[in-house]
């Protein structure tokens, strides 16, 4: 088998589009934050600024960094373009984020030529037609590819060869894995395991011991060079989230359901939109120390309803009060899992004395006309709405 | 046994009998926590006084006590892992048990026979205080008018735990009749049964779960006592005494989900329409929906789900106008048409996405069951 996946991923996404569009920011280091850093330039991460660190400490790290608010619009239409050109260049492409994703290009040599050859040339199609610096890894795994890319790293190209795969992945740190973050690489380092080829020489019952089932399988597999997933440009999502980071401050119960409401709005009109109905209500929490929590609950029919979806979240958020109140909440995130299309949907009473549906039907279109802030919930009055991270098409 | 053993058991000392003990372990222990968070949840209270052992189990939200008669050697008082009791005591070889409870080996005795057992105990003073009974105004109420009540519309409360109210039945005793509902926003029973006594006006959202316990306590009872205290209710039938929470928060308005008028009201062969749509139903899986097509003197009730299979069965009705076509879920048409009464029952309609009502025979049973929206309406 041949090296042909892809892995296409721009480089310090929002702080290029900044960059680009800002002469006066290029060469320099730039900072997106808002609260937190949301991206920085490569000339900032020069410095130890990373996401999502504080601002302030960001600041500290390079007081001479160019702190810029965040333009959600710019990059959502940065993003398509640069989807445009994928498009363009293969008909393969599984979206990963809004500045990555997977190209297959098996079987185009003769047409298009080698896939480093491909990879090249989409390089340069971005940085013509999008103006943006993007890195491309190849290799026959999309696991291989994105490590390839993660290496190669900025306005990179890597091959990996197919005969030294092995050669390339065992002198790697293990937080090179998917799914490896500080938490996981400390465990690890614990054990003297530091490089991809140390973890790749411990049986596999022995990960499953020191980190659990399910991922010490997923590293043992991923460490001795497994990933038989293929390219899916079809896959379709299988949940619908969104998530805000918030301050270091504590938060009141009366802010944080605030937070909840704005949340459910905007995930609840995605699903409509797209017309899914979900089952599975998952409420995702990071504390004070970096730490996560999540909890879930899946109600007995699929809906859009916000109201339904509200309901549940509130439960999930009430349930999870005592942690927040002792850890303090930095991050909250819901996402309706257990996806289906809303063809056939079971209709709901009206218990509140007035049906639902037929309302959030009608501030999608009112949202949809006059844009998000036409109708706003009075809690949200005068807030700032967060940031409407752009996303891929649902 | 020696002298010596007597003389060391100080605590509680019985003698029972076991298809006693079983029949009425099986009772409490329904009220057993199945939640393993805390413990003595899990266990069953024994208390011997008076020449009889009394049961006592629950899980916070539901209590069921009753009591046995008992050669009392020794009163107190033990909390008992309470599924392990219950088995064990189904299996025990001799119809005399004899059980003592032994607190400085923190353990309680099980003998019968020539088997012997002993089980570690839980501390009684964490069993939580149930209400005291005789401090309740209790009622006489209609038992057969309220069993007959809540098996009509037990089925349609929730079973899901985010929306509390809904897992509840509204029952309301009012002059000379009791009236309950229950809906979990699909669809919506309520029923009014005439009740003689002396029921004093009350109103609370029982939880259907408790309610289906007083079904099980009271139909082999002659008569059935009902209390209310604070935020507890409580039931008393056949020596058996059953509290449960009363739900806090405010039950839908019922009243004004039911339409004033329909489009059409088709009268239906009851028990033929029921085997169709228990038939036509088995090719209605996952979340597809059954689909009834009303043409000019016909229904025809038809299911599809992918990759399983397609089913359809017409039958002759008396249906005047434009065809129409509504979806709903098998289950909860199948449940419509189960729990109204009599040879005929009238299916009224709007349109394919309004809500349905289903009645029997006499109006005061109300089935009302919103529909499936099909990919064409």
């Amino acid at each position: 088998m041949e090296a042909t996946i892809l892995h296409a991923d721009l480089d310090s996404f929002y702080a290029s589009v900044e960059q680009r569009d800002e002469p006066r920011l290029r060469g320099r280091p730039v900072i997106v934050g808002a609260g937190v850093v949301l991206a920085a330039s490569y000339e900032a991460k020069a410095f130890g600024v990373r996401t999502p660190m504080p601002l302030g400490r960001a600041r500290r790290l390079c007081p001479q960094a160019v702190v810029v608010p965040p333009r959600m619009a710019a990059y959502s239409e940065a993003s398509k373009a640069a989807y445009r050109v994928f498009d363009d260049m293969c008909p393969f492409v599984e979206g990963l984020s809004i500045d990555e994703a997977f190209l297959d290009v098996r079987g185009m040599r003769r047409i298009a030529g080698e896939p480093v050859e491909i990879a090249e040339r989409l390089r340069c199609a971005v940085r013509e037609r999008v103006g943006l610096p993007i890195t491309v890894g190849v290799a026959r795994t999309k696991f291989l590819a994105k490590v390839a890319s993660a290496v190669a790293k900025p306005d990179g190209l890597l091959l990996v060869p197919p005969d030294l795969e092995l050669e390339f992945l065992h002198p790697l740190p293990v937080e090179s894995l998917w799914g490896v973050g500080a938490v996981t690489a400390e465990k690890l380092r614990g054990r003297g395991i530091r490089t991809v080829g140390q973890l790749a020489r411990v049986p596999e019952e022995a990960l499953e011991a020191m980190l659990g089932r399910a991922q010490g399988r997923h590293l043992h597999a991923l460490a001795h060079n497994r990933d038989p997933r293929p390219v899916n440009p079809r896959r379709r999502r299988r949940s619908i989230g969104s998530q805000r980071a918030l301050g270091r401050s504590p938060k009141s119960p009366s802010e944080l359901d605030t937070v909840a409401v704005g949340l459910v709005d905007r995930v609840t009109r995605r699903m409509r939109r797209a017309g899914r109905v979900g089952r599975t209500v998952v409420l995702r929490l990071r504390f004070d120390d970096f730490s996560r929590a999540t909890r879930s609950h899946t109600l007995p029919r699929p809906t859009a309803h916000t109201g339904t979806i509200l309901d549940t979240t509130r439960e999930l958020l009430a349930s999870a009060m005592p942690t927040i109140e002792r850890e303090g909440v930095t991050l909250v995130g819901i996402s309706v899992a257990n996806l289906d299309d809303d063809g056939v949907l079971q209709l709901v009473l009206p218990l509140e004395g007035h049906d639902g549906v037929a309302l959030d039907e009608a501030l999608d279109e009112i949202r949809e006309r006059f844009g998000q802030s036409a109708v706003v919930r009075a809690v949200l009055l005068g807030r700032d709405h967060g940031l409407s991270v752009p996303l891929l098409p649902d | 046994m020696t002298d010596t053993e007597i003389m060391v058991g100080s605590g509680m000392k019985v003698s029972v009998s076991r298809d006693e003990l079983v029949q009425k372990l099986s009772i409490v222990s329904r009220a057993v926590s199945t939640r393993t968070t805390v413990l003595v949840l899990g266990g069953i209270l024994l208390r011997a006084e008076n020449g009889e052992l009394s049961l006592a189990a629950t899980d916070m939200e539901l209590s069921l006590r009753t009591t046995l008669d008992a050669q009392v050697d020794g009163e107190g008082a033990v909390v008992v892992p309470g599924k392990m009791l219950v088995e064990l005591a189904r299996l025990l070889p001799d119809e005399d048990v004899v059980i003592e409870h032994r607190a400085e080996e923190g353990v309680v005795r099980v003998d019968s026979g020539a088997y012997s057992s002993r089980l570690h105990t839980y501390n009684v003073e964490d069993f939580p205080r149930l209400p005291e009974i005789g401090a309740v105004g209790t009622f006489s109420v209609d038992k057969d008018a309220l069993l007959d009540t809540v098996s009509r519309v037990s089925r349609s409360a929730s079973r899901d735990e985010s929306r509390p109210v809904l897992t509840g039945i509204l029952a309301r005793f009012e002059a000379g009749k009791l009236v309950m509902a229950a809906t979990d926003s699909y669809r919506l029973s309520v029923k009014e049964t005439p009740m003689e006594g002396e029921a004093p006006e009350l109103e609370a959202i029982i939880p259907a779960r408790a309610l289906t316990e007083v079904t099980r306590i009271a139909s082999a009872a002659d008569t059935l006592e009902l209390g209310v205290q604070e935020n507890q209710v409580v039931f008393v039938a056949g020596g058996v005494t059953l509290t449960t929470r009363r739900i806090e928060g405010q039950f839908p308005n019922y009243r004004q989900l039911i339409p004033e008028s329909y489009e059409q009201v088709v009268t239906l062969p009851r028990n033929d329409v029921l085997e169709v749509v228990r038939r036509v139903g088995v090719m209605a899986q996952r979340n597809s929906p059954i689909r009834l097509r009303f043409t000019e003197g016909e229904l025809t009730v038809s299911a599809q789900t992918q990759d399983v299979g397609e089913s359809h069965e017409s039958l002759p009705v008396g249906y005047v106008g434009e065809p129409m076509e509504i979806g709903f879920n098998a289950d909860y048409l199948r449940d419509g048409f189960e729990s109204v009464t009599g040879d005929d029952a009238e299916f009224k309609l709007i349109s394919p996405l309004r809500p349905a009502v289903i009645q029997g025979e006499s109006d005061d049973f109300t089935y009302l069951v919103m529909p499936i929206r099909l990919p064409s309406t």
